[in-house]
């Protein structure tokens, strides 16, 4: 009778430790890299976005006029659903031009990745820009 | 006493419980923080390279229409030393250098030719050879292209008297983009009257939709033969110009 509850002590014991070796061994297994595949589909449909908006030159004289609610509104159709976006201008010293947000929703807390685009204008004196496009799958 | 001695295994695993999701909820904890502040810059090469050869069409077609529109011709060297200095420092991984060369061939001259002709045919034209070389770890690549932008204009003119120096006349214009028909942003048209350019009072302009137009008006012109001229600004801002001798109906 006493043995026997010893052995059952010694085989709780053990599925205690069992227990939280399994919690550390699933701690140290979790995955802690980021999600390479989805970042590099976001990447991809970023940069597909820019190059439609830029490929005769509208995404040049769209930032020109300074039309950010265009721009915007251009992402919003070329960028699939459950995508987050935020777009900054900067000119080529690296100064941010575009005065208003453009973006569909706040990326913080968000995996985010980041895209940049180099463009340049059609018009007679032409201007050089640097976008880059921050994006992130909606939660 | 007895019971407390009992439950004591009980009590080991519901710790051993607690511990566990105490560690469990601790990384995830480090994981969602983590994730908040993961921003990661992704750039593939031929994303970039097709980056480079729009941007460069971008920058010829501003520099012809800037020329053709009065510009001085040295805007292109200047435009493109500036986008290759841009370009230069954009790539992050690895070292990357764009460059052109002008196409200074007969007909062009510094990458630019412009022909406005009496014959019925003018062009403003752009030619750049470039050389886009890549090196970085895993890549090392070297891509020559050419850009090359071209408006050109045809036109043909036919007139009818219709009585003394009064004249009927018919203008067509063909507007190609790189050989291909396109539209016009503006068109201008023109009689020569004494020597001096007059623009009709009254004329209408039939667009076809495939790059042709006709422009149709009538005036006083003493002189037998019929000289007009055309001026058209293509949808990429660039100008150019023809003229023509009318041929009588």
């Amino acid at each position: 009778m006493f043995n026997r509850k010893g052995q059952i002590r010694i085989i709780e014991a053990f599925f205690s430790i069992a227990v939280v070796f399994s919690v550390l061994l699933i701690s140290v297994t979790f995955p802690s890299q980021p999600d390479l595949t989805g970042q590099t589909q976001l990447a991809n449909l970023g940069m597909q976005a820019l190059m439609q908006l830029d490929g005769n030159g509208t995404l040049g004289n769209l930032i020109l006029q300074e039309n950010w609610t265009a721009i915007k509104t251009c992402l919003d159709v070329l960028l699939p659903l459950g995508v987050s976006y935020n777009l900054t201008v900067y000119d080529e010293s690296m100064l941010q031009i575009n005065s208003q947000a453009i973006q569909n929703s706040n990326l913080q807390g968000h995996e985010a990745v980041s895209v940049e685009h180099v463009c340049a204008t059609q018009s007679t004196n032409t201007e050089f820009f640097i976008l880059r496009l921050q994006l992130a799958w909606a939660q | 006493m007895r019971t407390s001695r009992r439950n004591s295994g009980q009590v080991l695993l519901i710790a051993a419980f607690i511990m566990a999701s105490l560690l469990l909820s601790a990384q995830l904890y480090v994981i969602e923080v983590g994730k908040i502040s993961t921003e990661t810059e992704t750039a593939s090469v031929n994303d970039f390279i097709l980056v480079v050869d729009m941007g460069s069409r971008h920058v010829v077609i501003g520099s012809v229409a800037n020329i053709s529109n009065g510009g001085p011709t040295s805007v292109l060297a200047s435009n493109l030393e500036k986008w290759s200095w841009i370009i230069g420092r954009q790539y992050k991984f690895g070292k990357n250098v764009l460059n052109y060369t002008l196409r200074g061939s007969s007909p062009y001259s510094s990458g630019i030719w412009t022909y406005w002709g009496t014959n019925g045919f003018g062009t403003s034209s752009g030619y750049v050879n470039f050389t886009y070389t890549l090196k970085d770890r895993e890549v090392d690549l070297v891509h020559p292209y050419f850009i090359n932008v071209t408006t050109s204009l045809l036109i043909e003119s036919s007139y009818r008297t219709i009585s003394g120096d009064t004249k009927q006349v018919n203008v067509t214009i063909t507007v190609l983009n790189e050989g291909q028909p396109a539209p016009a942003k503006q068109i201008a048209v023109q009689y020569k009257f004494s020597d001096n350019w007059l623009t009709p009072n009254d004329y209408t302009i039939m667009d076809y939709g495939n790059g042709t137009y006709t422009a149709s008006f009538t005036a006083d012109i003493p002189s037998a033969t019929v000289e007009v001229s055309a001026r058209v600004v293509d949808q990429r801002g660039i100008f150019v110009q023809a003229n023509a001798t009318g041929s009588p109906i």
